[in-house]
């Protein structure tokens, strides 16, 4: 697997990641837990955003490897 | 009237009685907590039991009785939540048998305490050490409550300034097949929530003997058929394990690229994902 391949797949985990937080926000009971899982998930949603930069330059630098 | 008839309708009679007694006097008499309970209950039980079998005797008598013990019971009740003194009184103080770890031989002989009683009454607490009791009570009840030392107290999280998320209760939500709506209110779930949850460990309402839902909105199953398996809630340490290698991952690009920029990128998040793992640790492991 390429490099832009590995990163792709990093940044669906992180999305997948994203996602469990936000649903363990909603269903958690506590406020405190809440919290937590609400502010991490912010965190993580700029780690994606980073992520999706560099896999737009890696496609550009790569063309071969963008996906279609 | 024939003996045995007697006999079934006093001892109706005073099943209610005893019931509605109890009720009144509520959960404090049955615990018996101060003396003043023990004596009544023990009385208001020979009481009924000797108007049961006393033929001979007038039933009446033996009602008026009960009403008497539990009404000045109630009365207690409800003066000694008032006045302080009046309650060192009715219901008995706690005698300090052991203070910064010696044992008050004066307390001992003033409650005529022998030192096997004490070391018995210990024992049933696991302490078998005078030396690791801090401070020991005897409650009013006749039980005894001893404080460890420090060095020979459980450990606790706090202890080892361990940081612990709270933690609601959990609620039952299914029990014998039925769900219990006010508990899945408590929960904040609806029926709908329910039911893909049992969908998706693929589960009818009907086989579940018992479920119930933790604060995180994870739902445990116990079914009728112990021979399916539920799996057990293991969505957080899965998702603990994720983040673990998204952040394996992130140092690795960090390493393998050439690109000055990327490289310090990658490193930045790799260290928010760990900060992420470290605060999300005491939440996702179980």
């Amino acid at each position: 697997m390429t490099i832009a391949a590995n990163v792709k797949q990093c940044l669906s985990t992180i999305k997948g990641i994203e996602a469990q937080l936000s649903s363990l926000a909603l269903n958690s009971v506590d406020e405190g837990a809440k919290d937590v899982f609400h502010t991490t998930m912010l965190t993580i949603v700029d780690v994606k955003k980073d992520l999706q930069t560099r896999v737009l330059e890696l496609e550009r630098l790569e063309p071969q490897y963008k996906s279609s | 009237m024939v003996d045995w008839v007697d006999v079934l309708v006093r001892s109706f009679v005073f099943l209610a009685l005893l019931f509605f007694i109890t009720k009144i006097l509520g959960k404090k008499q049955i615990s018996e907590l101060s003396f003043f309970e023990y004596v009544s209950g023990i009385t208001i039980g020979s009481v009924a039991g000797e108007a049961i079998t006393g033929l001979e005797k007038n039933m009446f008598h033996g009602m008026l009785a009960i009403a008497i013990f539990g009404l000045v019971t109630l009365f207690a009740d409800i003066i000694t939540l008032k006045s302080k003194s009046l309650r060192d009184m009715v219901e008995g103080r706690a005698t300090v048998f052991i203070k910064d770890g010696k044992v008050l031989e004066e307390n001992l002989k003033k409650e005529k305490y022998t030192i096997d009683e004490l070391s018995s009454l210990l024992r049933q607490k696991d302490i078998f050490r005078f030396a690791d009791v801090e401070f020991a009570v005897l409650e009013p009840r006749g039980t005894i409550s001893a404080l460890l030392k420090r060095e020979n107290r459980p450990l606790t999280p706090k202890d080892l300034n361990m940081k612990m998320p709270a933690e609601k209760e959990p609620q039952t939500i299914i029990m014998d097949g039925s769900i219990m709506d006010e508990a899945l209110r408590s929960a904040g779930k609806s029926r709908g929530w329910l039911s893909t949850e049992l969908e998706k460990l693929e589960v009818t309402l009907d086989n579940v003997f018992l479920g119930q839902v933790d604060s995180y909105g994870e739902l445990t199953l116990d079914l009728y058929d112990d021979k399916i398996q539920v799996p057990s809630p293991s969505q957080r340490p899965l998702l603990l394990a994720t983040l673990k290698k998204t952040q394996a991952d992130l140092e690795i690009f960090s390493l393998e690229t050439e690109d000055v920029q990327a490289k310090e990128m990658y490193k930045k998040n790799a260290k928010i994902v760990q900060q992420a793992i470290d605060k999300l640790t005491p939440y996702l492991s179980n």
